[in-house]
């Protein structure tokens, strides 16, 4: 698919800076790089930047300065095509409690500018890879917590993306369908998806990820492959790395 | 091109869906309660009114009551539409589409004002054969319909855009859409009203759209037609221009 496409990075972030009206500095002119096909990991403590950096990509939250290109289309200038090339999932649950399942996937295509006929294929694909066929007519309110997020899945997928953010895609979710989602998203990954997570699970961001990169305070603090990183900072693990890179100064 | 495009038309269609997948709720109380009040008021005060500018009393107050009808459900409508989706933050999932802020104002005031449109067609399709009038200019009332409620539903989503907390929709609704309704001309003629009151009353925009209902209606008006056309077209326009910049740079609305 984009594997290295004329090396057009599927995101390239620079000097992002975002003050929300409260006055907190969330971004503080960020840089990051993220090639195409990866399998990127951001990880930071709560507060550190990680949900902010996604919607400024999204334009969810306003910049107040700074560039961002998505497969070399700026997510500002040209945000039509930038914005149809992410999906995203976010932390919080956010469905529209006025659409069944089946609904919700169908309308999230069409938002997207999917044709129909491909949308309601797309649906059914959908449906079947998360188990969701049979809750396809249920309202997403009456939904249990985990399915909410299998829903939340599928939707951003609805629109094949090429760059697919997973922000905190397993909190809350328990062990049989965390390994369920890990495996699936690793198989878009080797399908050519880029894969942008955000995590506080460490030894999972070390196992999936190609590259981590660590953020705190608004800043990129480190960034590399995890070998790279354990070895720069003489850690057995990312952990480790973790707890040199931010610990000292954050509890939790 | 801004409405043939998919992905406005997919957030239009979710808003018609929204009102009426419970149109138990959205169409049949508020409808109900516009024949009561061509009931109570056309029949009951009717009795001793008889007649204003030699129109019949229950004739008189039929489009004013078509158009409260009409201008507080589109309004009610966006701006709880708009809201619902914010504090739910489902909202976001259009917000980071590709679709433009000017797409996403439009899909949602064009929503809202096809609930008043409904909703006002409602009272004439009950009220005309039971009041038994014929309407003079059926063509002008459609364009006054469709203008007025695109007008206020655009006042909705503005405020669904930057209410911040639950009370706020509906105070606007019965502290300001509902009075301005109920003194907007509705239910008498201006110059009936002593001086101060006819004044404070062109600074009612609600007014105007009643006004101009009534004379495509009945031939029968306050103010010379025409520049009270002007005027709900330049009504509808600010409040669009203000539900834009909401939905675009309101701070409410994105982080």
């Amino acid at each position: 698919m984009s594997v290295g496409a004329n090396g057009v990075p599927a995101l390239k972030i620079e000097k992002l800076r975002k003050t929300y009206s409260n006055g907190f500095l969330a971004l503080d002119g960020v840089s990051l790089e993220v090639e195409a096909g990866k399998f990127f990991g951001l990880l930071g403590p709560n507060g550190a930047g990680k949900t902010t950096l996604i919607n400024g990509v999204v334009s969810l939250a306003r910049p107040d300065s700074g560039s961002v290109e998505v497969f070399g289309k700026d997510a500002f200038r040209e945000f039509r095509e930038a914005r149809r090339m992410i999906g995203v999932s976010p932390q919080e649950v956010n469905l529209d409690k006025f659409l069944t399942v089946e609904e919700t996937l169908l309308f999230h295509a069409g938002y997207y500018g999917v044709p129909k006929k491909k949308a309601s294929e797309r649906a059914e694909e959908m449906l079947e890879r998360f188990e969701l066929t049979g809750k396809r007519a249920q309202r997403t309110n009456t939904l249990s917590g985990g399915l909410k997020r299998r829903v939340l899945f599928a939707r951003a997928l609805m629109h094949d993306p090429k760059v697919l953010f997973l922000d905190e895609p397993t909190a809350g979710v328990d062990v049989e369908l965390r390994y369920k989602l890990w495996g699936y998203i690793r198989e878009l990954n080797r399908g050519g998806m880029t894969i942008l997570l955000t995590t506080h699970y460490l030894e999972e961001a070390e196992a999936l990820c190609d590259e981590i990169a660590l953020i705190n305070g608004g800043n990129i603090a480190a960034k590399g492959s995890s070998e790279e990183l354990k070895e720069r900072y003489e850690a057995r693990n990312v952990e480790e790395v973790y707890m040199k890179v931010i610990g000292h100064d954050h509890h939790g | 091109m801004i409405i043939t495009d998919r992905t406005f038309q997919t957030l239009l269609s979710r808003e018609i869906l929204r009102f009426t997948r419970v149109w138990m709720q959205t169409i049949v109380p508020q409808l109900l309660t516009s024949l009561l009040y061509l009931v109570v008021f056309g029949i009951a005060l009717g009795g001793r009114i008889k007649q204003i500018e030699g129109i019949p009393y229950i004739d008189y107050i039929l489009p004013g009551i078509a158009l409260m009808s009409l201008i507080t459900n589109s309004q009610m409508n966006s701006s709880w539409s708009v809201f619902d989706a914010k504090r739910e933050r489902y909202i976001d999932e259009v917000l980071i589409s590709p679709m433009s802020d000017l797409q996403i104002t439009l899909a949602y005031s064009l929503g809202g004002m096809l609930r008043g449109v409904v909703m006002g067609a409602g009272v004439f399709v009950v009220g005309v054969p039971f009041v038994g009038l014929q309407i003079k200019h059926p063509l002008m009332l459609i364009v006054i319909g469709l203008l007025a409620s695109f007008a206020f539903s655009s006042f909705g989503t503005m405020v669904g855009a930057l209410a911040t907390r639950i009370e706020h929709i509906s105070l606007i609704t019965s502290v300001i859409i509902q009075p301005l309704a109920f003194l907007g001309g509705v239910f008498y003629s201006v110059g009936m009203l002593p001086g101060v009151l006819k004044v404070v009353t062109f600074f009612n925009p609600i007014f105007y759209t009643v006004d101009a209902a009534r004379y495509v209606t009945l031939g029968v008006s306050d103010l010379n037609p025409y520049p009270t056309l002007g005027m709900v077209c330049l009504i509808a326009a600010i409040c669009f221009g203000g539900a834009w910049w909401a939905i675009s740079r309101g701070p409410n609305l994105r982080y």
